[in-house]
Formats: structure tokens, sequence, C-alpha cells
């Protein structure tokens, strides 16, 4: 196992280079420098101010001259100054990355344990009533836009019955929220955002527990474990649940992977400090730096993810075994 | 344990609700103010986004600078120096000639941590501004200056010397200083180094220092990307402003700006905030039913028009790009469209500009008229045939107009347009790109092949010599600067636009930037649509908050704001 586990390792870091050479050119590919971007919001920009602030920028050397460039100073642990921002990359994405992985996180942990209960409840209980109202909900709120159901959220809580804030990550320009009040003044500007992501999620959480558990239901060995004697509740976790684990497993490690790309739609609808319209802001305004760092993060956790899954196979299905 | 979990959980939620519902009373201790737009730090050398001048406006303050009606006002500056009051002289003749400017700055003008300002600091943001390691975007206003000179036995006062006399020397409205005494030191140590000032400036590495600006507020606490916090400067200059805090809120979803104001997690709404149709949609809301809230419009300098490919071998016909004015109803574009708020453009200048005129021996103005639209294409050999189209040779009377795909307005008045032209019998498709691409590449490198809408910005009496003159068309060799993307060539305008710079007697300008404005409405490479209005949404309580219409935005006058 330890063997394998070195392998994908040395695997994922090619994968993360040659990616990172890719991203770097589609990124130098999009129409327009950071100059270029300049240029249309100034018209007084003249030509020797493009000659210089492409030199100043390193624009006038060949693509795989900066790429060598900004790869270099990335592995010796300096990923650069956001050229928008003018401050370090890391301090910009900083605490927007830790916003967003609690954001991610805390709807995850919603969806995913709400949404498997009910998704395995309904699988146990197929054709019957409960079932039908939680497919019809969960395709409700699989086919809901997002930006939609955020609005609809902020409707209810903020102006209907103003319990909840609007929008923001924490109640700026008050001196006097400290310790306790502090941290239960987060969670209020977590709970629209966070309940508005879980809903997406949860949609698809309780339909593949679903149809997992209906799959896992049907096989032989669950008329054999019936046969045996076995308790309702021992065929139910010990066998079913188990066994459909694995297709769970599959979408829960993939979910896992995007905790730290940020929901752009829903942290830029509740205001939400993440790095969802951060890393959109980076590639639009050609913030190589910015983008780049947040590229090889969400690649970073995909591959990572991916071995998490494949271990965990492992683990939950005896008859898997990496050598 | 139930017992004690429900307890809990009903005190969470009472504390939620008490917080909820304990909305502020708004007063002039706290006004919060939503903006939709990124800003980033607050270095006024390198800042370019318009969030960011909105924000520096409540804390750094330049010589003069330019009130609501569009006039000159003092800031830092005692007076404003003019060839008159002899405070501006000329030096020397012909090419040699210079342009000595005398500047003093106020004696109670002092930084945020009490140090004065004084023509040092003046001095030392033109070398900064000059260095070739600093990514300052624009050089405009700093390399025409030959030197500065500090006067020593008063540093408040000082003279800019400019190599090539322009008339426009004492709006140095952008000309923000740099404290030196704070400044100098980082400048010093990074200045070999490219991109490296800026980065380790105190704006960036401590941005709540006091001694970084010099306006009625100082930054009390700033985070890129969510909102910034600014508190009154106790070594303010001038008036003391009456509102204590201000809170700015960046909401980037604009839908969402409305609910975050009903909700009192803002108080107004900025002019860098809704977009013109939810600003019109919350305007009928707040008529309806009194919200305490009132949608400002104010007339702007924000100039909508389409840029004419005048290489395209049918626009370089004049009675084409003629008929295809007088074939649109821009009154109707309006009134249907932004239920007369905002104002028709007959030509680049706005009503609220010295330099506008209507009269009609200057202006030529393409009054609507189907009938005149169809005779002149007919006389232009272009024939309706049976599809409700024109054809000439066998070629169609058909055009692509672009514009930034995902701007609601934009792509209404295209539809609008579309329909007018097609009752002239004039074929025209919609081909919208993102704002990235349409201005990154085909706009820049003037790659449209026939229409392209937008707009653009300017302060009163600007000259549009970067639009207008040929020199400024897009190619290769001037790597692509210039915005005369329509390739509009007229030495005789280029003349008058190279006359206009050096011109210091005000009525003479006039009568040139006249002679432009006869020139462009006559051969039109340009159709104008509208001028844009700002848009604001304010507390009623609010008094003394006014919107100028132009670059120089409100905060600049926030001194004046108060709550009643």
């Amino acid at each position: 196992m330890s063997n394998y586990i070195i392998r994908r390792l040395i695997q994922a870091f090619f994968v993360l280079i040659i990616l990172s050479y890719l991203c770097f050119s589609i990124l130098s590919l999009m129409p327009g420098d950071p100059v270029d971007v300049m240029i249309t919001s100034n018209p007084k920009i003249t030509k020797e101010d493009i000659t210089r602030l492409k030199k100043l920028y390193g624009l006038d050397k060949p693509n795989y001259v900066r790429y060598f460039n900004w790869l270099t100073s990335a592995l010796s642990g300096d990923l650069g100054y956001s050229r928008v921002y003018k401050i370090k990359v890391e301090k910009l994405l900083g605490e927007r990355l830790i916003n967003t992985f609690i954001l991610s996180v805390c709807s995850l942990v919603m969806a995913v344990t709400i949404g498997i209960a009910i998704g395995v409840y309904a699988g146990m209980k197929k054709g019957s009533k409960f079932d039908y109202i939680v497919n019809f909900i969960s395709y409700g709120l699989i086919s809901m836009p997002s930006f939609w159901l955020a609005i609809v959220l902020i409707m209810i809580f903020s102006i209907w019955i103003p319990i909840l804030p609007a929008g923001g990550t924490r109640t700026v320009g008050d001196n006097s929220i400290v310790g306790l009040t502090s941290i239960l003044d987060r969670i209020r500007y977590l709970i629209l955002p966070a309940l508005s992501l879980a809903s997406l999620q949860l949609g698809i959480f309780v339909r593949y527990a679903r149809s997992a558990m209906i799959e896992a239901l049907g096989n032989d060995y669950i008329r054999t474990a019936k046969a045996k004697g076995l308790g309702p509740s021992r065929i139910l976790w010990n066998h079913a649940f188990r066994n459909a684990l694995i297709p769970l497993i599959t979408v829960v490690t993939l979910s896992l992977s995007g905790i730290f790309s940020g929901a752009i739609i829903t942290e830029t609808v509740f205001s939400y400090q993440g790095v969802g319209k951060l890393v959109y802001d980076s590639i639009i305004g050609n913030d190589f730096n910015v983008a780049m760092v947040s590229f090889m993060i969400s690649v970073a956790m995909i591959l990572t993810m991916n071995l998490l899954a494949d271990i965990l196979y492992g683990v939950v299905d005896p008859r898997i075994s990496y050598k | 344990m139930s017992k004690i979990i429900s307890v809990w959980l009903v005190g969470f939620m009472l504390l939620f609700v008490n917080q909820g519902l304990c909305a502020k009373k708004l007063s002039n201790k706290q006004l919060t103010i939503g903006i939709s737009q990124e800003f980033e730090n607050l270095n006024p050398l390198v800042k370019q986004m318009s969030a960011t001048s909105y924000i520096y406006s409540l804390v750094g303050r330049s010589l003069v600078g330019m009130d609501a009606d569009g006039k000159t006002s003092h800031q830092l500056a005692v007076t404003t120096p003019t060839l008159e009051n002899s405070m501006a002289k000329f030096d020397g003749k012909g090419k040699n000639r210079t342009l000595k400017v005398d500047w003093e700055i106020k004696k109670n003008a002092s930084w945020g941590d009490g140090k004065p300002v004084t023509g040092h600091d003046y001095k030392f943001t033109w070398k900064v501004a000059m260095t070739d390691t600093i990514s300052i975007s624009s050089r405009d206003a700093y390399e025409n200056i030959l030197d500065i000179v500090v006067n020593k036995a008063n540093p408040k006062k000082f003279s800019i010397i400019y190599k090539s006399p322009k008339w426009n020397f004492n709006r140095r409205f952008a000309f923000y200083a740099l404290p030196k005494h704070l400044e100098e030191a980082i400048y010093k140590k990074y200045k070999s180094k490219p991109g490296a000032y800026e980065k380790n400036s105190m704006y960036v590495s401590k941005p709540t220092h006091p001694g970084l600006y010099n306006g009625p507020y100082v930054i009390n606490e700033v985070k890129l990307g969510s909102h910034v916090v600014v508190t009154q400067n106790k070594h303010f200059y001038g008036k003391a402003p009456k509102i204590k805090k201000i809170v700015l809120k960046l909401i980037p979803n604009t839908n969402t700006l409305e609910a975050n104001l009903r909700s009192g997690n803002i108080d107004m709404i900025s002019s860098l905030g809704l977009s013109f149709d939810q600003a019109l949609a919350l305007d009928k809301k707040v008529k309806k039913t009194d919200m305490g809230f009132d949608v400002k419009f104010k007339q702007s300098l924000t100039y909508e028009h389409i840029d004419l490919q005048l290489k395209n071998k049918i626009l370089q016909d004049i009675q084409v790009r003629k008929a295809l004015s007088i074939g649109i109803d821009k009154k109707g574009l309006v009134d249907a469209l932004f239920e007369g708020k905002q104002y028709v453009a007959h030509h680049s200048f706005a009503p609220i500009d010295p330099w506008y005129t209507d009269n009609s021996k200057v202006v030529v103005k393409y009054k609507y008229s189907r009938r005149s639209a169809k005779k002149m294409l007919d006389k232009a050999g272009w024939k309706l045939s049976a599809d409700g189209f024109r054809y000439k040779n066998g070629q169609k009377l058909a055009f692509t107009i672009m514009t930034t795909s995902g701007n609601k307005v934009r792509e209404l008045v295209q539809v609008y347009l579309k329909d007018q032209w097609k009752k002239i019998g004039v074929d025209v498709q919609i081909k919208n790109e993102p704002a990235r691409i349409l201005f990154g590449e085909t706009f820049r490198k003037s790659k449209y092949k026939a229409m392209i809408m937008y707009a653009w910005t300017s302060l009163p009496e600007e000259s549009p010599k970067t639009t207008f003159h040929s020199e400024f068309i897009p190619t290769k060799s001037n790597s692509f600067t210039g915005n005369n993307s329509m390739n509009w060539k007229n030495k005789k305008v280029d003349a008058i636009l190279e006359e206009l710079d050096g011109e210091f007697d005000q009525n003479k300008r006039i009568k040139l930037a006249h002679q432009i404005i006869n020139f462009y409405t006559d051969e039109i490479p340009v159709i104008p649509l509208y001028f844009r209005a700002d848009v604001s949404v304010v507390p009623k309580k609010l008094s003394g908050y006014r919107l100028t219409g132009h670059s120089q935005l409100s905060t600049n006058h926030v001194e004046n704001w108060s709550v009643e």
C-alpha cells in the first residue's frame, strides 16, 4: 500500500507540473495581456508607457521563459505578488481560502449527513410516499439555480424576517464585537450561504445514496444474509450500506476536492469573502500569479482526493487491494 | 440532557434574532455605503480602479478639485494659479518656451500624523512617478514636468516648471502627493528592483497609518475584496466632516445591493453600484412605498456611442453613415428604455461641459426621419428588395454591431437599433463579446468589421485628442495605443487638436472645440447615442450629498454630508 501511495504521489507531482504549464499557456493565449487591459481603461497611455510596462511585468519575454521564472520562484516558496492588488499572493489568498474552506466544509457536512441519511432511508422505502416526496424535492434542489435560491433566502431571512444579514463575512466597523460574540457574529453571516450551497449538494447526495442503496439491497448477498437470519440493522449497515459506500465515496471525495475552489455564485451573491470571485477576477484581469496558485490548489486537491478515494475503496471493500 | 440542549438552542436563536433585529439607527455616528466594484490598495500613484478613486477621495486630496457643478475648487492649494494672477508665467520663446506655475499649500494642510504637506511631497511624488521601475500606468500628469522647485524658506510654496506649456496646467486633479516622510526610505530601498516599491509601500504594509492620508478621513481598517472603514482625520485642514465613521462594503452582485439596503446591511448605494435599469426599477418602488431612500440621477459626461469602422467599404460612403444616423429615433430610445432620465447626444461634449454647444451653425444634427434615411440610401444606390433589405450590385446592406456581452442595457439598445435600421432596409446582426475580449483585442486593435457600441467618460473641457487625432489610430507601430478605432483621418481636425492644448484663451479654446464638433458631426465617423446618468441611492436623512457626473466623484465633497 505504501509503495502504491508513493508511486501515486510521484505521478501527481508530474501531473501538477504538466498541468501548470498548460494552465500558464492557456492564460497567455487569452486575448490581451495585463498591459493591454490597462490601455483600454486609460486612453492616456503612450507607446513608451507600454514598452516600459511590458518590460516591467516581464511580458516582453517568450511564454516558456515566463513560465520557467514563475515555476522556479514558486518551487522556492515565493508565490509572487498580485499584479492588481500589489500584495503577496499568499496574503491575498490566505484568509479567503480559510473562509472558503469554512463555508465549503459546513455546507458539505450538512449536505453529506442529511443527504446520505435521507437517501439511505428513501432507498430502503423505495416506492413509498416518502420516497416520492424525497425524489421530488431532490430533483427540485438539483435543478434550482443557485443565485435564485440565494436571493430567495436573502428575501426571507434578511428582509421579511430580518434575523440574518444579507451578505458579508462579519460585522465591520463595530469594535465591540470580540470573543464569543465575534464567533456568533461569524456564524450569523455563514448560515445563509452555507444553507444555499448545502441545498444544492443535498439533492445530489440524496440521489446517489438512494440509488446506491437500492442497488445494494437488490443483491444476492442481502437475500443470503436474510436467509441466514441476520437482524435488519446488521443487514442494512454491515452488508447493504457498506457496499453502497463505494459510489458515495467517489461523489463525496470529488466534492471534497472543491473545498478550496470556492463557490463563485454563492460567494458573490452573499458578498462572502472567499476565493471564488477572486479566482474569476484574476483570470479575467490576467492576474497570473493569483490565477496560477488557484489552479494549482484546485489540481492538487483533485489529485489528492482521487488518491484518497482509491485508498478508501480498499478500506470498505476487502476485494480491492493495491500492490 | 435534552432540556439543556433545548435551552442552549433557544439561547442561540434569541441571540441571533436579537442581533438581527437590533438594526442600527442611521446617524452621524456611522454611514455604511455599498459599492459593487472591486478596489485595490490606496497608493494614489499606482491606483487604477474607479472604486479605489472613490475611496481615496475620502482620505486624500489634490491641490485643486472639481465640484459637482464642474467648477475648479481649491483643495490643498491656497488659490488656483493663473496667468492673470501672475502665479503662472512663461519663460523663453518658441519651442523652448516653458511655463512656471507657483503653488502654495494651505498652512494647516497636514498628513494624518500631523506632519505638514509641503512641496517636498510633490517633488518626491514626481520623482517616484518618473522612475522606470514603478508600475504607474500613465505618466501623462508627470512627464511634461521639467522640474519642481521648493521654496527653501517656506516649503509650503513650490513651483512646477513645464516643458511644453498647456492651458490646463492648473487642473491638477489627479496629482495626489505621497508622504515623503514615510515613503522616501522605502522608495530608496526598492527603487532599483522592478515593481518592488509599490509592493513594499506603506500603503500595502501599513495601510492604516494615518500619515499616508491628508483628506477628511483616514483609513481605520481595510480588507481587499471586502470592506474599508474610515474615521475622521484629526489633522484635516478643512471643515471637519460630520459623519464620524464611514464603512464601504463591497457587494459585487448588483442584484443583492437592493436587498442589502432594505435589510439595513448598508445605508446607501454609491454611484459605483446599481446598473441604470436597476436604478429605474428601484426608483419606482421607492416612490410607491416610503422606504426612506431617494434614488438620485445626475447627467454625466459618460458618452454612449457607436464607432463606425471607416475601413469598411460600405461605411466609407458618408451618405450611408448619415442615413444610419437619421434612421435612429434617439429621443424615442431614451424615452422607451431610460424613461427620459438619460439624455440624447448629438456629439461627444455633454451639456454640462463648457465646450458643449447645440448651435445649429456648429453642430450638424440628424433629425429622425425614416423617409429621409430611405431617400439617402436610395440615392447612394442601395435599392430595396422584396425581402425588405437593400442591395447594391448584389451586395446586401448588412453590418454587425458589437458591444460588451452581459451588459443588459446595451443589449436592449442593440435590439432597439436593429429594429429601427430594419425599417429602413438595413440588416444589422448582433455579435457581442465579453468586455475583456472586446476591449482587450477587438476594439483596441480596431478589428471590428462595422460598428462597436461602448462609452467613455472624461472631465469637462478634456481634449478628445486620443480619440479623434489620426496619430491615435491604433496600429502595430504605435503598440495599438489611442482610441481612434474608427480610423478617422482629418488633417484639419489633427491641427486643431494640436492647437487646442496650447491655447490659453478660454474663448478661443471654445471656438476650436466647436470647430472639432463641426467636423465630427458633419463627417460622422461616430453615431452619438446618449449621455449616461450617474445614479445613487441615498437615505432621505442624508443632506449635502451631490452626484458629480464626472470622474471627480461625490466623495470629494464628503465633508458636506450630514445625517439630519
